[in-house]
């Protein structure tokens, strides 16, 4: 824009500048709308999207887990829309499908050292560390309740009494009758020694020492040959409270 | 500096033991690799040797310890990834790299910078505990890491190495800007 010499010239300066910064503000203030408007079209899409597919988004996790990051890329919340979205769509309240994912996430996060058996009682205070922030109190109750709602989903996880304990299998190895029995003798010390087996069984220790391997093959089971007595020693990291640190998530 | 907090696994005896199934071995290395650059970092230690004892290595509380083969294979690890570096053939001695020598160049490089020691000159003892590197995270690097880190500096132009009249420590003169 040429600039006129003087004082006019100086006042059309002004004048135009202004008129720069009021155009300024509108192509904000548009730019906002229509940012604004193409979110809430774009979440009535999603949502369009979600009761068009309900019977995928309910039946397969695998396509479920894509919907929610898909929502969590664009910043829609699907939990927070509408009131009960997820709600009609499951057929869950929002508070049990929350904790169900909850569940989920913990329960694959100590896969690695548990095997994919976890006690309930430790998977009920992870969650309710985990969930430090919000009023609610978890009971063991709740998380029976989210897991059941998880298997209608198809997830594959089953709870299961051993011996005192109740645990929470997240693979889809299951466990024979030898595994059980093993299982309920470790809850006393969270390890056995193959003697000890033995005894309490009256198994021969072929028997023993086969079942262990497998559930070391699984994942379920650790050796530990450091104690001073020199006696293997073997673990099951599903019935110690040794990965308690919700932090570690 | 403090308190080094130790990870859940260091109390549960098992990980002390090499796990013979692959998959439960492998995490465990994983673990422990990470345990040792992060406890060397927070202690400043650059230098693990195998055939002396490594307050790392072993946990009283539960009265366990990581065999010699354990040690060797997570330092070997290590190595194998570029984060640590055998300074022995007989694979006895490791210099732990929880910083690479590059990275180290660069602190160098920032030091000299923010000291506005661009064309100056420090000598070795000074960059390892002088007043200019107190406070941050050269202080107290090892002598033979130093060397290297200015090695390389020295390759890109960026210093030359001299050695003190006799009974002078070593000295760089820094060409940085």
């Amino acid at each position: 824009m040429k600039r006129r010499p003087g004082i006019s010239g100086l006042h059309s300066a002004a004048a135009a500048r202004d008129q720069y910064r009021s155009v300024g503000e509108n192509v904000a203030r548009i730019r906002t709308d229509l940012l604004k408007e193409q979110l809430a079209t774009f979440r009535t899409q999603l949502e369009e999207f979600a009761r068009k597919h309900k019977h995928d988004i309910k039946k397969n996790p695998a396509f479920r887990a894509q919907f929610h990051e898909m929502c969590s890329k664009v910043g829609v919340d699907p939990l927070a829309s509408n009131k009960g979205f997820w709600a009609e769509l499951l057929g869950i309240g929002d508070f049990y499908y929350e904790i169900g994912v909850q569940i989920v996430e913990i329960c694959l996060a100590t896969r690695s050292h548990n095997g994919g058996l976890i006690d309930l009682n430790e998977l009920c205070s992870m969650l309710s560390k985990k969930r430090r922030t919000s009023r609610e109190t978890i009971t063991s109750d709740d998380c029976l309740k989210a897991i059941d709602k998880l298997k209608v989903l198809g997830s594959g996880f089953e709870v299961f009494t051993v011996g005192k304990k109740k645990l929470v299998r997240s693979v889809p190895t299951e466990l024979n009758k030898d595994h059980n029995q093993i299982l309920e003798l470790a809850e006393v010390r969270g390890f056995v020694l193959v003697e000890d087996v033995e005894r309490a069984l009256s198994w021969h220790p072929g028997r023993v020492i086969d079942a262990l391997e497998t559930l070391m093959k699984e994942g379920l089971v650790m050796i530990d040959d450091g104690h001073p007595d020199r006696k293997r020693r073997y673990w099951f990291p599903c019935v110690s409270l040794s990965s308690s640190n919700a932090e570690e998530l | 500096m403090g308190d080094f907090k130790f990870p859940y696994f260091f109390d549960y005896p098992p990980y002390f033991t090499l796990q013979p199934v692959q998959d439960t071995r492998e995490k465990q290395m994983q673990l422990w690799k990470e345990l040792i650059l992060r406890y060397c970092q927070h202690h400043k230690c650059f230098i693990i040797n195998l055939e002396q004892e490594f307050p790392l290595f072993q946990n009283l509380s539960i009265q366990r310890k990581l065999s010699f083969e354990a040690r060797e294979m997570f330092l070997a690890a290590l190595v194998a990834e570029g984060k640590a570096e055998w300074l022995d053939k007989a694979h006895k001695k490791c210099l732990v790299l929880w910083r690479s020598i590059q990275e180290w160049s660069e602190m160098i490089l920032q030091l000299v910078r923010d000291n506005a020691m661009e064309d100056g000159v420090l000598t070795l003892d000074e960059i390892q505990s002088g007043d200019e590197s107190r406070g941050t995270e050269l202080a107290g690097i090892d002598r033979f890491v130093l060397v290297r880190a200015l090695k390389l500096l020295e390759q890109r132009g960026k210093a030359a190495m001299f050695k003190g009249k006799a009974g002078d420590d070593e000295g760089v003169k820094f060409s940085a800007s």
